[in-house]
């Protein structure tokens, strides 16, 4: 039965399932991070009140969280006032005060003394990273009793002032929850950024390899910036706070390059204005004031990202769907990762999501790209394996072609030898024919006037055997019948002479099998052989009819082979008659003998019964007559 | 043929010229013939002797040798082709060898004769020619059909084109090569008995080249005939 061959699935329907898919994995995406887990000390050691101020004499009530907009100058830290209790029968044990959320910048400050400054502390100033800081409080500084905790909000960046409740309470029991984010998010990004990196390089070396491969080149790209942007600490220089800002922008225009040249897509001259925004910002940051930066990146740095990351999930789906191709696809449904996740960063910039100020944004975009780089190099070593195999197919038909090549040249070399063995043929035989054979006509007819019958006989028994060698000369291919044509012709004028008449049978129309190993100087001696047995009827037996049977037989064990039979209705003879009687040469003594050493040299087996009512000689051929025999030189002549 | 049931049937005896020069050959081979009445023997020993006589007119049979002492025999069966079709060609051959005969049956002669061929078959070989039985041996035969088989194009141009033999005609030459009589070659491709030697003279006309271009004349001549 064949097996039906899979109909492409129509072009509406992949459309709708590529989006279905997507719709599925944006939805898993949301209920797997809309609100992680993320761990919290216990609820006991939360500060929820604040007393707020900027100048430090008037106190407003604040609930924690808090959040302040961007309405003071950029050097003025905000100042929440708290207070916790401590019991002096904690004594023995270390307490801290741990803030898991914070943009952008903490001093925590406790009975007046300055306990941490995160703006020292490198990777802590990175907002988009969600870093907590915990802050073990020197046991002299603490009272028994009620404490003061004041906590200085620096504002910078482009987001607003945020600070999450404190914590305060021992050092063991807050610990925890400060490993868990630590982890999450300082080790994980460090993590990633490695790994980031050393895809980036194999990427990156791929397309130095092979330069034509662009695609391999600009995620390279985008993943240098991505491993270069996770090490720029903040708050910075304005040159290092304008390559972070532009970081992302550039990353996500590199990715659009890379997924046009992936999938074909033609995207010069306007390719170039993908890269405007980050350009803008860096310009912003360098030549621009300050304050300035964070309204530029604002306004183009983040929605670019959000744009670009739209773009490249367009372009691989569009592709994907297009082409039927899965590794698009995959490909694509990485985008939508990375877009659910910038959606929720900025809405949660925005203020637009309750709950902690947490950005997931990067640490997706992390992964999404390291998953596309393990995507390509997956490809690659497909390909790679495609070219192995195509290789080895290439390898294995180049040496067929050279097997069938050198058959070829053993044919060419066997026809060669075939027509140089023609054209000896053809120079002897014009030899002989000018020459001896010319002579042996002229004796025949000079013997027929004179009456020299014996003479005309040995005459023409020698032309005959001349044809006879000529005749022998030309390959027959084993085709023993081509040889016995002849035969026939030169036995069958012999027989007329001496009014002998010829039965000759062919029982199978194919005559005889082929004998692959006949060997001309096999054929003569068969031939010999045959005409032996001929010129003993002719001579002695008296016979009327001479019977030539020619049939395809099997032999005693089966194997193929074929079997002439010559028959004569004569007297017969009896071999110790013949043998006592040196004078008449019959063919009991050395013809007798002659012939089975000439069937012997072919691998031919001979029977010979004579009786009152005539001579049965028996050649039967194995089709391997001639194959094992020995070679030309070693038939004894005699 | 058409010249030989005329004389049939008016009962005159069918000219024959031979033109051998070896002169034991040549009078064994009249001799054989002029045995029976039935022909009337010329003999020519060199190739201006056979002009004269065929200047007189043409004969029923011609019966030549090629090695000539004044030239090749082959100009002669050319000569004679070309002037007629009713004249019955043979070649007068040692050893019934390809390059003779064949090349003799590109000009358009129709059989060969052996020189040492018994009396009584030289006689009847003269009379299967003329009740249209050309001879072939199965040495010539094999010769042809071993030429059909070879790949066109491989050794260039053949003069021996066997392209216009049919598939029927090859299996017929193949039978003759291989020893099988007229009446097994018939039986085994179901045609009648009496057509093969109606085929076999057709092989012959087929081979036959058009003998006005010079070159393969030359070629032929000159014993250069590539095969």
């Amino acid at each position: 039965m064949v097996a039906p061959i899979p109909l492409p699935m129509p072009k509406n329907r992949w459309i709708a399932g590529y989006l279905l898919v997507q719709a599925v994995i944006a939805l898993l995406c949301v209920i797997l991070f809309y609100r992680p887990d993320l761990p919290l000390p216990p609820h006991e050691y939360r500060l929820t009140h604040a007393e707020v101020s900027t100048d430090a004499k008037t106190w407003t009530q604040a609930q924690l969280p808090y959040f302040r907009p961007r309405d003071i100058p950029p050097d003025t830290p905000v100042l929440l006032r708290t207070e916790f209790a401590y019991p002096s029968a904690d004594a023995e044990k270390a307490w801290s005060i741990f803030i898991p959320r914070f943009t952008s910048g903490v001093e925590i400050v406790v009975n007046g003394a300055v306990i941490l400054d995160s703006r020292r502390m490198r990777s802590v100033g990175r907002i988009d990273r969600n870093v907590a800081v915990i802050a073990p409080i020197p046991l002299a500084l603490l009272h028994d009793g009620a404490n003061e905790l004041v906590v200085r909000l620096h504002l910078w960046g482009p987001l607003t002032g945020y600070l999450d409740a404190p914590y305060a309470g021992p050092d063991s029991e807050l610990r925890q929850a400060y490993g868990g984010r630590a982890f999450l998010f300082a080790t994980l990004p460090l993590a990633l950024a490695i790994w980031q990196a050393m895809v980036g390089m194999i990427l990156g070396l791929i397309f130095f390899a092979r330069p034509h491969e662009r695609a391999y080149g600009w995620l390279a790209a985008a993943m240098a910036v991505g491993t270069v942007q996770h090490f720029i600490p903040m708050p910075a220089s304005a040159l290092l706070r304008g390559l972070l800002g532009a970081s992302g922008s550039l990353e996500c225009a590199l990715a659009v390059h890379f997924a046009a040249h992936l999938t074909g897509l033609r995207i010069r001259p306007w390719g170039v204005f993908l890269f405007l925004p980050a350009a803008l910002v860096l310009l912003t940051a360098l030549l621009g004031p300050a304050e300035l930066l964070p309204t530029i990146y604002g306004l183009f740095g983040l929605p670019s990202i959000g744009l670009f990351v739209s773009m490249v999930a367009v372009i691989l789906g569009r592709a994907a769907v297009a082409r039927r191709d899965w590794s698009l696809a995959y490909l694509g449904s990485t985008l939508t990762v990375v877009a659910v996740f910038w959606v929720h960063d900025a809405m949660t910039i925005m203020d637009a999501l309750p709950g902690e100020r947490i950005l997931l944004g990067r640490l997706s975009y992390s992964t999404v790209l390291i998953a596309i780089g393990l995507g390509l190099t997956w490809r690659f070593v497909q390909a790679l394996n495609q070219a192995d195999d195509f290789t080895a197919r290439l390898v294995e038909q180049v040496r067929e072609a050279e097997k069938k090549l050198r058959a070829s040249f053993a044919r060419e070399e066997e026809q060669s030898r075939k027509e140089a063995l023609a054209a000896e043929r053809t120079r002897l035989m014009r030899d002989l024919h000018d020459g001896l054979g010319g002579q042996l006509v002229s004796i025949v007819a000079m013997a027929e006037q004179t009456g020299g019958t014996k003479i005309g006989d040995a005459a023409r028994a020698a032309l005959k055997d001349l044809r006879l060698v000529i005749d022998a000369m030309e390959e027959i291919d084993g085709d023993l019948m081509l040889v016995l044509g002849s035969w026939r012709e030169r036995m069958a004028a012999q027989l007329r002479a001496h009014d002998i008449a010829l039965s000759w049978q062919v029982l199978k129309p194919e005559g005889l099998p082929i004998f692959p190993g006949l060997r001309p100087w096999h054929v003569i001696q068969i031939v010999r052989l045959l005409d032996e047995a001929v010129t003993n009827a002719i001579k002695h037996s008296g016979a009327g009819t001479l019977k030539v049977v020619i049939d395809s037989v099997a032999g005693d064990d089966g194997s193929p082979g074929g079997r002439i039979t010559i028959e004569d209705d004569g007297r017969g003879f009896c071999a110790q008659e013949a043998s006592s009687d040196p004078g008449h040469r019959l063919p009991g003594g050395r013809g007798l003998l002659n012939m089975k050493k000439r069937a012997e040299f072919c691998g031919a087996t001979l029977d010979i019964a004579s009786g009152g009512n005539g001579t049965r000689v028996d050649l039967w051929l194995p089709a391997s007559a001639g194959l094992a025999a020995p070679g030309e030189a070693s038939f004894p002549h005699g | 043929m058409a010249s030989a049931t005329a004389a049939e049937r008016t009962g005159e005896p069918i000219s024959v010229l031979i033109l051998e020069d070896d002169a034991p050959t040549r009078w064994r081979i009249a001799d054989a013939l002029s045995h029976h009445g039935e022909f009337d023997v010329a003999e020519a020993a060199t190739l201006a002797e056979a002009r004269q006589r065929l200047a007189e007119s043409d004969p029923d049979v011609l019966l030549t040798d090629l090695q000539l002492p004044d030239g090749n025999g082959m100009e002669l069966i050319r000569e004679v082709r070309q002037r007629n079709r009713t004249t019955e060609i043979m070649v007068i051959s040692i050893l019934g060898d390809e390059q003779s005969v064949i090349s003799a049956i590109l000009l358009g002669a129709n059989g060969y004769l052996l020189k040492d061929a018994f009396p009584t078959d030289i006689a009847d070989t003269v009379r299967d020619l003329l009740r249209g039985h050309s001879p072939i041996s199965a040495s010539i035969a094999r010769f042809i059909v071993r030429r059909t088989q070879e790949r066109p194009g491989r050794a260039g141009h053949s003069d021996l084109d066997t392209a216009r033999l049919t598939p029927r005609e090859i299996d017929i030459l193949w039978g003759i090569a291989k020893g099988f009589s007229y009446a097994d070659i018939a039986d085994h491709l179901g045609i009648s008995r009496q057509t093969v030697p109606g085929y076999i003279k057709t092989i012959y006309r087929k081979l036959e080249v058009n003998t006005r271009g010079e070159a393969v004349f030359e070629a032929l001549q000159q014993g250069l005939i590539r095969f």
